[in-house]
Protein backbone atom coordinates (compact mmCIF):
# COMPACT_ATOMS: atom_id res chain seq x y z
CA UNK A 1 0.00 0.00 0.00
CA UNK A 2 2.70 2.25 0.87
CA UNK A 3 5.04 1.54 -2.42
CA UNK A 4 1.82 2.15 -3.98
CA UNK A 5 1.13 5.56 -2.96
CA UNK A 6 4.64 6.59 -3.29
CA UNK A 7 4.04 5.16 -6.82
CA UNK A 8 1.14 7.33 -7.83
CA UNK A 9 2.74 10.12 -5.84
CA UNK A 10 6.30 10.47 -7.89
CA UNK A 11 3.31 9.77 -11.22
CA UNK A 12 1.41 12.70 -10.11
CA UNK A 13 4.15 14.55 -9.47
CA UNK A 14 5.97 13.77 -12.99
CA UNK A 15 3.10 14.53 -14.64
CA UNK A 16 2.06 17.59 -12.79
CA UNK A 17 5.88 18.79 -13.96
CA UNK A 18 5.52 21.21 -16.80
CA UNK A 19 7.88 20.27 -19.42
CA UNK A 20 10.31 22.95 -20.43
CA UNK A 21 9.90 24.57 -23.40
CA UNK A 22 12.93 23.71 -26.01
CA UNK A 23 14.25 27.63 -27.30
CA UNK A 24 15.30 27.39 -30.50
CA UNK A 25 17.89 28.93 -33.00
CA UNK A 26 17.26 30.11 -36.58
CA UNK A 27 20.15 30.87 -39.21
CA UNK A 28 19.24 33.84 -40.96
CA UNK A 29 21.02 34.82 -44.12
CA UNK A 30 21.04 38.95 -44.20
CA UNK A 31 20.63 39.90 -40.73
CA UNK A 32 23.98 42.27 -40.24
CA UNK A 33 21.79 45.25 -39.00
CA UNK A 34 20.77 46.70 -35.80
CA UNK A 35 17.87 47.80 -38.11
CA UNK A 36 17.49 44.29 -39.55
CA UNK A 37 17.49 42.99 -36.37
CA UNK A 38 14.25 45.10 -34.75
CA UNK A 39 12.52 44.56 -38.08
CA UNK A 40 12.65 40.57 -37.59
CA UNK A 41 12.56 41.01 -33.92
CA UNK A 42 9.47 43.01 -34.22
CA UNK A 43 7.56 40.22 -36.58
CA UNK A 44 8.21 37.17 -34.07
CA UNK A 45 7.47 39.00 -31.00
CA UNK A 46 3.86 39.03 -32.51
CA UNK A 47 3.89 35.15 -32.21
CA UNK A 48 1.68 33.45 -29.63
CA UNK A 49 4.25 31.27 -28.59
CA UNK A 50 6.84 33.40 -27.75
CA UNK A 51 8.11 33.52 -24.54
CA UNK A 52 8.53 37.40 -23.73
CA UNK A 53 10.35 36.60 -20.26
CA UNK A 54 13.42 35.61 -22.05
CA UNK A 55 15.97 37.34 -24.22
CA UNK A 56 14.94 40.32 -25.14
CA UNK A 57 11.16 39.75 -24.83
CA UNK A 58 11.43 36.40 -26.58
CA UNK A 59 13.99 37.04 -28.86
CA UNK A 60 17.49 37.70 -29.23
CA UNK A 61 19.64 38.58 -32.84
CA UNK A 62 22.94 37.82 -33.08
CA UNK A 63 23.93 39.68 -35.75
CA UNK A 64 27.67 38.63 -35.66
CA UNK A 65 26.81 35.11 -36.79
CA UNK A 66 23.43 36.06 -38.20
CA UNK A 67 21.50 34.25 -36.32
CA UNK A 68 17.92 34.79 -34.18
CA UNK A 69 17.45 33.25 -31.11
CA UNK A 70 13.47 32.50 -29.81
CA UNK A 71 12.28 31.59 -26.40
CA UNK A 72 9.05 29.60 -26.53
CA UNK A 73 6.51 29.67 -24.26
CA UNK A 74 6.27 26.23 -22.18
CA UNK A 75 2.26 26.24 -22.80
CA UNK A 76 1.93 26.91 -26.81
CA UNK A 77 2.61 24.93 -29.44
CA UNK A 78 5.41 25.84 -31.64
CA UNK A 79 4.62 26.57 -35.47
CA UNK A 80 8.01 26.40 -37.03
CA UNK A 81 6.30 27.92 -40.62
CA UNK A 82 4.81 30.78 -38.43
CA UNK A 83 8.09 31.65 -37.70
CA UNK A 84 9.83 31.35 -41.11
CA UNK A 85 7.33 33.57 -42.48
CA UNK A 86 7.63 36.01 -39.57
CA UNK A 87 11.07 36.49 -40.32
CA UNK A 88 10.36 36.96 -44.14
CA UNK A 89 8.27 39.09 -43.72
CA UNK A 90 10.66 41.12 -41.68
CA UNK A 91 12.95 41.27 -45.15
CA UNK A 92 15.64 38.53 -44.23
CA UNK A 93 15.30 34.64 -45.34
CA UNK A 94 15.71 31.91 -42.48
CA UNK A 95 18.16 28.84 -43.55
CA UNK A 96 17.79 26.61 -41.40
CA UNK A 97 16.30 25.70 -37.28
CA UNK A 98 17.87 23.64 -34.29
CA UNK A 99 16.61 23.19 -30.92
CA UNK A 100 18.96 24.73 -28.41
CA UNK A 101 19.88 21.90 -25.92
CA UNK A 102 18.52 23.04 -22.26
CA UNK A 103 21.42 23.54 -20.71
CA UNK A 104 22.78 24.72 -23.73
CA UNK A 105 24.78 28.14 -22.69
CA UNK A 106 22.89 30.73 -25.24
CA UNK A 107 25.96 33.55 -24.99
CA UNK A 108 26.22 36.05 -28.37
CA UNK A 109 29.01 36.76 -29.48
CA UNK A 110 29.10 40.63 -29.26
CA UNK B 1 -3.17 53.68 -36.46
CA UNK B 2 -4.44 52.36 -40.15
CA UNK B 3 -1.57 52.42 -42.39
CA UNK B 4 -3.36 54.12 -45.27
CA UNK B 5 -3.59 57.27 -42.66
CA UNK B 6 -0.61 56.67 -41.29
CA UNK B 7 0.78 57.39 -45.06
CA UNK B 8 -1.38 60.33 -45.31
CA UNK B 9 -0.88 61.69 -42.56
CA UNK B 10 2.78 61.68 -41.90
CA UNK B 11 4.43 63.22 -45.19
CA UNK B 12 7.86 62.89 -46.18
CA UNK B 13 10.75 64.81 -47.10
CA UNK B 14 14.05 65.19 -49.19
CA UNK B 15 13.60 65.45 -53.05
CA UNK B 16 17.04 67.67 -53.06
CA UNK B 17 18.96 64.83 -51.80
CA UNK B 18 16.36 61.85 -51.50
CA UNK B 19 18.13 59.16 -49.76
CA UNK B 20 17.69 59.19 -46.33
CA UNK B 21 17.68 56.51 -43.68
CA UNK B 22 13.92 55.98 -43.67
CA UNK B 23 13.49 56.14 -46.95
CA UNK B 24 16.00 53.99 -48.34
CA UNK B 25 16.85 51.32 -45.26
CA UNK B 26 13.49 50.78 -43.20
CA UNK B 27 11.41 49.55 -42.91
CA UNK B 28 11.94 47.21 -44.66
CA UNK B 29 8.88 44.68 -43.07
CA UNK B 30 5.66 43.77 -44.15
CA UNK B 31 3.36 46.36 -43.50
CA UNK B 32 5.62 49.29 -41.85
CA UNK B 33 5.91 52.55 -41.95
CA UNK B 34 8.06 56.01 -40.72
CA UNK B 35 8.05 58.99 -40.69
CA UNK B 36 10.83 61.53 -40.70
CA UNK B 37 11.32 65.42 -40.04
CA UNK B 38 14.45 66.88 -41.60
CA UNK B 39 16.05 70.43 -41.90
CA UNK B 40 17.96 71.42 -44.85
CA UNK B 41 20.20 74.70 -45.66
CA UNK B 42 21.22 75.10 -49.44
CA UNK B 43 21.45 78.34 -50.97
CA UNK B 44 20.87 80.23 -48.18
CA UNK B 45 17.57 79.02 -47.57
CA UNK B 46 16.74 76.56 -44.90
CA UNK B 47 13.78 74.18 -45.81
CA UNK B 48 11.82 71.37 -43.63
CA UNK B 49 10.91 68.37 -44.86
CA UNK B 50 8.23 66.10 -43.11
CA UNK B 51 8.83 62.49 -45.09
CA UNK B 52 6.19 59.34 -44.84
CA UNK B 53 7.31 55.66 -45.81
CA UNK B 54 4.90 52.97 -45.98
CA UNK B 55 6.39 49.75 -46.91
CA UNK B 56 3.47 46.86 -48.44
CA UNK B 57 6.31 44.59 -48.25
CA UNK B 58 9.92 44.75 -48.29
CA UNK B 59 9.80 44.64 -52.39
CA UNK B 60 7.35 47.86 -52.41
CA UNK B 61 6.78 50.51 -50.60
CA UNK B 62 5.46 54.35 -51.19
CA UNK B 63 6.68 57.81 -49.83
CA UNK B 64 5.43 61.41 -50.19
CA UNK B 65 7.77 64.36 -49.02
CA UNK B 66 6.51 67.71 -48.43
CA UNK B 67 8.76 70.01 -48.32
CA UNK B 68 8.13 73.83 -46.16
CA UNK B 69 10.18 77.05 -46.08
CA UNK B 70 8.88 80.32 -45.68
CA UNK B 71 5.50 79.77 -44.32
CA UNK B 72 5.03 78.03 -47.44
CA UNK B 73 4.37 74.57 -49.14
CA UNK B 74 6.43 73.71 -51.26
CA UNK B 75 5.97 71.07 -54.45
CA UNK B 76 5.15 67.61 -52.77
CA UNK B 77 6.53 64.37 -54.36
CA UNK B 78 5.15 60.93 -54.45
CA UNK B 79 7.35 57.92 -55.28
CA UNK B 80 6.65 53.75 -55.55
CA UNK B 81 10.40 52.56 -54.63
CA UNK B 82 10.68 48.83 -55.57
CA UNK B 83 13.25 47.01 -54.70
CA UNK B 84 14.92 43.50 -55.17
CA UNK B 85 16.55 42.07 -52.56
CA UNK B 86 18.86 39.17 -51.86
CA UNK B 87 20.28 37.99 -49.20
CA UNK B 88 23.24 35.78 -48.68
CA UNK B 89 25.05 35.26 -45.21
CA UNK B 90 26.29 38.12 -43.53
CA UNK B 91 25.46 40.36 -46.83
CA UNK B 92 22.53 42.03 -48.00
CA UNK B 93 21.76 43.88 -51.38
CA UNK B 94 19.10 45.05 -53.32
CA UNK B 95 18.15 46.98 -56.72
CA UNK B 96 15.59 49.46 -56.66
CA UNK B 97 13.48 51.29 -59.28
CA UNK B 98 11.50 54.27 -58.24
CA UNK B 99 9.19 55.84 -60.22
CA UNK B 100 7.74 59.64 -58.70
CA UNK B 101 6.02 62.76 -59.51
CA UNK B 102 6.28 66.01 -58.39
CA UNK B 103 3.02 67.87 -57.61
CA UNK B 104 2.63 71.39 -58.03
CA UNK B 105 0.98 71.77 -54.33
CA UNK B 106 3.32 74.66 -53.86
CA UNK B 107 0.87 76.95 -55.93
CA UNK B 108 2.56 76.37 -59.54
CA UNK B 109 0.87 73.91 -62.02
CA UNK B 110 3.70 71.75 -63.49
CA UNK B 111 3.91 67.83 -62.62
CA UNK B 112 7.27 66.37 -63.23
CA UNK B 113 8.02 62.73 -63.80
CA UNK B 114 11.06 60.89 -62.22
CA UNK B 115 12.51 57.61 -62.47
CA UNK B 116 15.43 56.46 -60.08
CA UNK B 117 17.95 53.44 -60.40
CA UNK B 118 19.93 52.67 -57.19
CA UNK B 119 21.94 49.76 -55.75
CA UNK B 120 22.74 49.43 -51.96
CA UNK B 121 24.08 46.74 -50.17
CA UNK B 122 25.40 46.41 -46.47
CA UNK B 123 28.06 44.30 -44.74
CA UNK B 124 28.61 43.89 -40.90
CA UNK B 125 31.08 46.43 -41.56
CA UNK B 126 30.37 48.56 -44.77
CA UNK B 127 27.63 50.25 -46.57
CA UNK B 128 27.13 51.80 -50.25
CA UNK B 129 24.35 53.12 -51.91
CA UNK B 130 24.64 53.80 -55.39
CA UNK B 131 21.63 55.91 -57.32
CA UNK B 132 21.34 57.29 -60.62
CA UNK B 133 18.02 59.59 -61.02
CA UNK B 134 16.34 62.25 -63.11
CA UNK B 135 13.56 64.68 -62.12
CA UNK B 136 11.73 66.93 -64.35
CA UNK B 137 14.86 68.67 -65.57
CA UNK B 138 17.29 67.03 -63.39
CA UNK B 139 19.42 64.46 -63.92
CA UNK B 140 22.04 63.29 -60.72
CA UNK B 141 24.02 60.43 -59.34
CA UNK B 142 23.95 60.35 -55.62
CA UNK B 143 26.85 58.02 -53.63
CA UNK B 144 26.85 57.13 -50.15
CA UNK B 145 29.90 55.08 -49.29
CA UNK B 146 31.10 54.06 -45.23
CA UNK B 147 31.42 52.10 -42.52
CA UNK B 148 29.22 50.66 -39.96
CA UNK B 149 29.64 49.71 -36.20
CA UNK B 150 27.37 48.20 -34.77
CA UNK B 151 27.47 48.03 -30.77
CA UNK B 152 25.88 44.35 -30.74
CA UNK B 153 22.72 45.63 -27.99
CA UNK B 154 20.74 47.38 -30.33
CA UNK B 155 22.20 50.44 -32.31
CA UNK B 156 24.86 51.04 -34.62
CA UNK B 157 26.56 54.49 -36.38
CA UNK B 158 26.97 54.59 -40.03
CA UNK B 159 30.02 57.13 -41.23
CA UNK B 160 29.73 57.73 -44.67
CA UNK B 161 30.66 60.06 -47.11
CA UNK B 162 28.74 61.29 -50.10
CA UNK B 163 29.36 62.23 -53.60
CA UNK B 164 26.24 64.24 -55.10
CA UNK B 165 26.28 65.91 -58.75
CA UNK B 166 23.58 66.89 -60.25
CA UNK B 167 22.86 68.05 -63.82
CA UNK B 168 19.95 71.05 -65.06
CA UNK B 169 18.58 73.58 -67.04
CA UNK B 170 20.78 75.84 -64.51
CA UNK B 171 23.78 74.16 -65.01
CA UNK B 172 26.01 71.59 -63.26
CA UNK B 173 27.17 71.32 -59.69
CA UNK B 174 29.15 68.55 -57.48
CA UNK B 175 29.04 68.45 -53.55
CA UNK B 176 31.07 66.26 -51.31
CA UNK B 177 30.90 65.86 -47.79
CA UNK B 178 30.58 63.75 -44.59
CA UNK B 179 27.07 62.04 -43.43
CA UNK B 180 26.81 60.38 -40.22
CA UNK B 181 24.34 57.97 -39.58
CA UNK B 182 22.90 56.54 -35.69
CA UNK B 183 20.80 53.87 -34.78
CA UNK B 184 18.51 52.75 -31.82
CA UNK B 185 15.88 50.46 -32.02
CA UNK B 186 12.91 52.33 -34.06
CA UNK B 187 15.17 55.95 -34.15
CA UNK B 188 17.14 57.17 -36.76
CA UNK B 189 19.46 60.14 -36.95
CA UNK B 190 20.94 61.49 -39.58
CA UNK B 191 23.44 64.57 -39.79
CA UNK B 192 25.49 65.37 -42.97
CA UNK B 193 27.41 68.55 -44.19
CA UNK B 194 28.48 68.84 -48.11
CA UNK B 195 30.89 71.39 -49.22
CA UNK B 196 30.65 72.31 -53.06
CA UNK B 197 33.40 71.09 -54.76
CA UNK B 198 32.04 71.93 -58.60
CA UNK B 199 29.58 75.06 -59.13
CA UNK B 200 28.55 76.05 -62.68
CA UNK B 201 24.86 76.29 -61.64
CA UNK B 202 23.47 79.48 -61.69
CA UNK B 203 20.63 78.14 -59.11
CA UNK B 204 23.56 76.47 -56.97
CA UNK B 205 25.29 78.82 -54.09
CA UNK B 206 27.21 77.29 -51.39
CA UNK B 207 27.34 74.29 -49.19
CA UNK B 208 24.57 72.25 -47.84
CA UNK B 209 23.86 71.23 -44.60
CA UNK B 210 21.01 68.67 -43.13
CA UNK B 211 19.87 66.77 -40.31
CA UNK B 212 17.22 64.54 -40.15
CA UNK B 213 15.16 62.22 -37.09
CA UNK B 214 13.05 59.55 -37.85
CA UNK B 215 10.96 56.95 -36.62
CA UNK B 216 9.73 53.66 -37.87
CA UNK B 217 6.94 51.34 -36.38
Amino acid sequence: MFNKTIAIALLYALLSTPLLAQNYVVNVNGIVCEFCAYGVGKKIRKLPFIDRSQYDQGVRVDIENQRVFVALREDALFDKSALFKAIESGGYNPVDIREIPNKEPVEVIE
Amino acid sequence: MKPILAVLFFTLAGNLYAHQPVMDMAPRWNNGYGVQTRIEHANSETTTWLEGVYTFKPSLRMTLKVPHSNGEIGDAIFAMPIKRYKNAGAFTSNWGLTPSVRMPTGGGSQWDAGLSLSYSSESRKVYQLYDLYTLGDTTGVDINVGLVHADGKGSSWFTLWDITAKDSDSGQHLLSGPVLVYFKRNLILRAEYKFSAYDDDSQWDGDYFSFGIGLVY
